[in-house]
């Protein structure tokens, strides 16, 4: 592929291709969870778990990606029920957390392998991308506890279609290509998180929100 | 108004984070109003009543210790950094002959259960950020006796929104069986608007739990799920003027600039303010059905000089939402003591029906003690009747009359002439400054309360008011005396 001079430098001078696409990708990752938060209003788990997954899902593809995702919350949900009748612990309630998901992973994976549901093999995949999505689970977790299981799961929903759409993004080729070689973009993503930052208008969010306020008054008008 | 006016009144998180919570609440200010303990003492110091400590518990060490003989029957178990309400305990009662006390859900909790909980808090569960925390034991508010018929168990609670010293904005949270007894609107409390000036709740809400946005609201006109529910527009709320200016005080104490205070009624104290709030959610716009933008705009910039000073301003500025409510309610409109009235001219200057040149604007009296409307001489030969006065004033009647048999008398002697002019209806006889005289009657065409119609005038000599609404307008109207001319 033809570079520009300073990103044939960049790459001559330490940095692989590969992961120059991925630290890209993640500046615009982040830049999409800060639209998201404050012209949408959708919350994430903060803005590392949102990175985290789409970069995993670079190397697990977007289904198989999401299919994991989809075990491990659910794990997650199923340890919760059981040891919601248990006093106990914070930690060691979060550790049985871990071991039931990744118990139901080693269950998943072998279930897949053996009746061939038509998913690549667990092999091929990167075992840290695995993890980074089991991470989630903490998130999840820490969240349910807090705020309940209404909002953790609307929570949830955002993470999962910001990181789909990071992922969609960052592994089209044209864009990443275009990244890549337009590294001045990366200074132009903190002006445009400037401009977010300032922003303090209504979120889509607040209107859906504050909707019976805005239509009541026209209809008393009428 | 427009939509996007209306858009432009309502404050958003953005807004309210960048202009207000940010610099206006400075960290100290927050540190008070996240800390309950440090709010008890701010708030000690200038006598507002805040729910009486029984036990704090800092550590493990005095929990191990802690006395569950002497917990009385019924308590509440706070962390003293929680938020939104997680982690509190209500125990209402104690069971006979046990350690072990009883929920308002109808759960017990044993002493172990308690220590538990307790636990729970001082390994900041419930706190921000997971810090460590203290678990505070303290007195369990009794309802105040009127309000405890509109809830379910728990403490209904007032919350104000303050902002440079002026309250700004107040709803009032109801618990419900399905809350559980708590105020927390996320698990089905409801939600109740309260104009500020006159503290009279108006519209009420409750979140939707179908619904897979988190913050979605239905109207109400009653409360739920109680054994005989009850309306819940027009209540006035107990200690209204006590209320605000606790709201203000508390926010000078704290000085947050931006501040949500949280009172609840107690059946002996009154009002006790259960806690402060550095950043207080915008529900409150869904309950009052009104954007706190402007009104948070129209406050800014005031120099208020004293508490009363604060709460006049607010009352002033804000009153009103009960006049469209009770409209809502009853169909009937609200006309105030002095009304603006829009008079039309006999003929208009102008073709189009709805120019402001074919009609004049005028403060208008309502007096329920006259019949029928008046209106002075002046301004009723300004706007066209003035072919009529002079004729009328051009016939040689008596001044006044001894009595009014008398003045009837001459009115059947001398009926063709006195009418004589097509403007004028027929004559009436008043008492205008003592005197019994004859008047003519005249239609004028009107605007009020912005409905239109003709309205019989006695025109006089009396120039104190312009224009007197009597009885007769009246019917179907609720007339507000909180306003008049000052």
């Amino acid at each position: 592929m033809d570079y520009t001079p300073f990103t044939k430098w960049v790459l001559d001078n330490g940095i692989a291709e590969r992961t120059l696409e991925l630290l890209v990708g993640i500046a615009i990752i982040a830049t999409i969870v800060s639209l998201a938060r404050y012209l949408v209003g959708s919350k994430s788990f903060g803005i590392y778990v949102p990175i985290i997954l789409a970069v995993a899902y670079t190397y697990t593809g977007l289904r198989y990606g999401l299919i994991i995702t989809a075990v491990v919350i659910a794990s997650s949900l199923l340890s919760f029920l059981i040891l919601s009748r248990i006093r106990m612990h914070y930690i060691s309630r979060m550790a049985i957390n871990y071991c039931l998901t990744i118990m139901s992973l080693i269950v998943f994976f072998v279930v897949v392998k053996k009746y061939n549901l038509g998913l690549p093999n667990m092999s091929l995949i990167q075992p840290l991308a695995i993890i980074s999505i089991i991470a989630l689970s903490d998130f999840f977790a820490k969240q349910q506890i807090k705020k309940g299981f209404k909002t953790t799961m609307l929570v949830l929903g955002s993470t999962i279609i910001i990181a789909s759409l990071g992922w969609f993004l960052i592994t089209r080729e044209a864009v990443s290509a275009f990244m890549v070689n337009n590294l001045w973009l990366i200074p132009a993503l903190i002006v445009v998180n400037i401009l977010i930052g300032q922003f303090s208008g209504l979120r889509f969010k607040d209107l859906l929100r504050f909707r019976t306020i805005i239509q009541e008054k026209e209809n008393v008008k009428k | 108004m427009s939509k996007s006016r209306k858009i432009k009144e309502i404050l958003g998180l953005n807004r309210r984070n960048q202009e207000y919570v940010r610099p206006l609440n400075p960290p100290s200010a927050k540190r008070i109003a996240d800390n309950k303990i440090l709010t008890k003492k701010i708030l000690a110091r200038e006598r507002i009543k805040t729910p009486e400590v029984y036990k704090l518990v800092k550590t493990k060490k005095q929990l191990q210790f802690l006395d569950f003989e002497s917990l009385p029957n019924s308590f509440v178990i706070k962390p003293n950094q929680g938020t939104g309400g997680n982690g509190i305990v209500v125990l209402y009662g104690k069971k006979k002959g046990q350690t072990a006390w009883i929920r308002p859900s109808g759960e017990i909790m044993t002493a172990r259960d308690i220590t538990l909980h307790i636990e729970n808090i001082l390994d900041g569960r419930y706190s921000m950020g997971s810090r460590k925390d203290i678990a505070i034991i303290e007195e369990r508010v009794k309802t105040d006796p009127f309000l405890k018929q509109y809830s379910y168990k728990g403490v209904p609670d007032i919350r104000i929104i303050g902002y440079n010293q002026v309250p700004i904005m107040a709803m009032m949270r109801l618990p419900t069986k399905k809350s559980n007894g708590t105020a927390n609107l996320h698990s089905g409390a409801i939600c109740t608007g309260i104009d500020i000036s006159s503290g009279i709740t108006t519209y009420s809400m409750h979140m939707q739990d179908r619904s897979i946005m988190s913050d979605s609201y239905e109207m109400i006109d009653s409360t739920l799920d109680l054994k005989e529910n009850k309306k819940l527009g027009g209540i006035q709320v107990p200690y209204w003027d006590e209320i605000l200016e606790i709201a203000v005080k508390c926010q000078r104490a704290s000085k947050l600039g931006y501040i949500g205070v949280d009172i609840a009624l107690d059946a002996e104290k009154g009002p006790v303010v259960f806690e402060l709030n550095a950043r207080p959610g915008l529900g409150i716009q869904v309950a009052n059905q009104a954007g706190l933008r402007w009104r948070l705009e129209k406050v800014k910039g005031i120099e208020i000089k004293s508490i009363n000073h604060g709460i006049r301003v607010a009352k002033n500025l804000f009153g009103g939402e009960v006049e469209e409510s009770i409209e809502a309610i009853s169909g009937r409109k609200v006309v105030n003591i002095n009304e603006k009235v829009l008079l039309y001219y006999k003929t208009p200057v102008s073709k189009k029906k709805n120019d402001p040149q074919n009609r004049e604007a005028i403060r208008v009296f309502v007096d329920t003690g006259l019949i029928t409307s008046r209106i002075n001489k002046t301004l009723a030969s300004r706007i066209g009747f003035f072919e009529a006065i002079e004729y009328f004033y051009s016939l040689s009647i008596p001044k006044k009359f001894e009595s009014f048999k008398e003045g009837q008398e001459y009115i059947d002697s001398n009926q063709s002439t006195i009418i004589g002019h097509p403007d004028i209806l027929r004559v009436a006889k008043i008492v205008e400054e003592g005197a019994i005289k004859i008047r003519p009657v005249i239609h004028v065409h009107t605007k009020i309360a912005s409905e239109e119609k003709d309205i019989e005038m006695v025109i006089t000599e009396d120039t104190t008011y312009n224009v007197v609404i009597g009885r007769n307008e009246l019917k179907g109207y609720l007339i507000d005396t909180s306003k008049t001319f000052t």
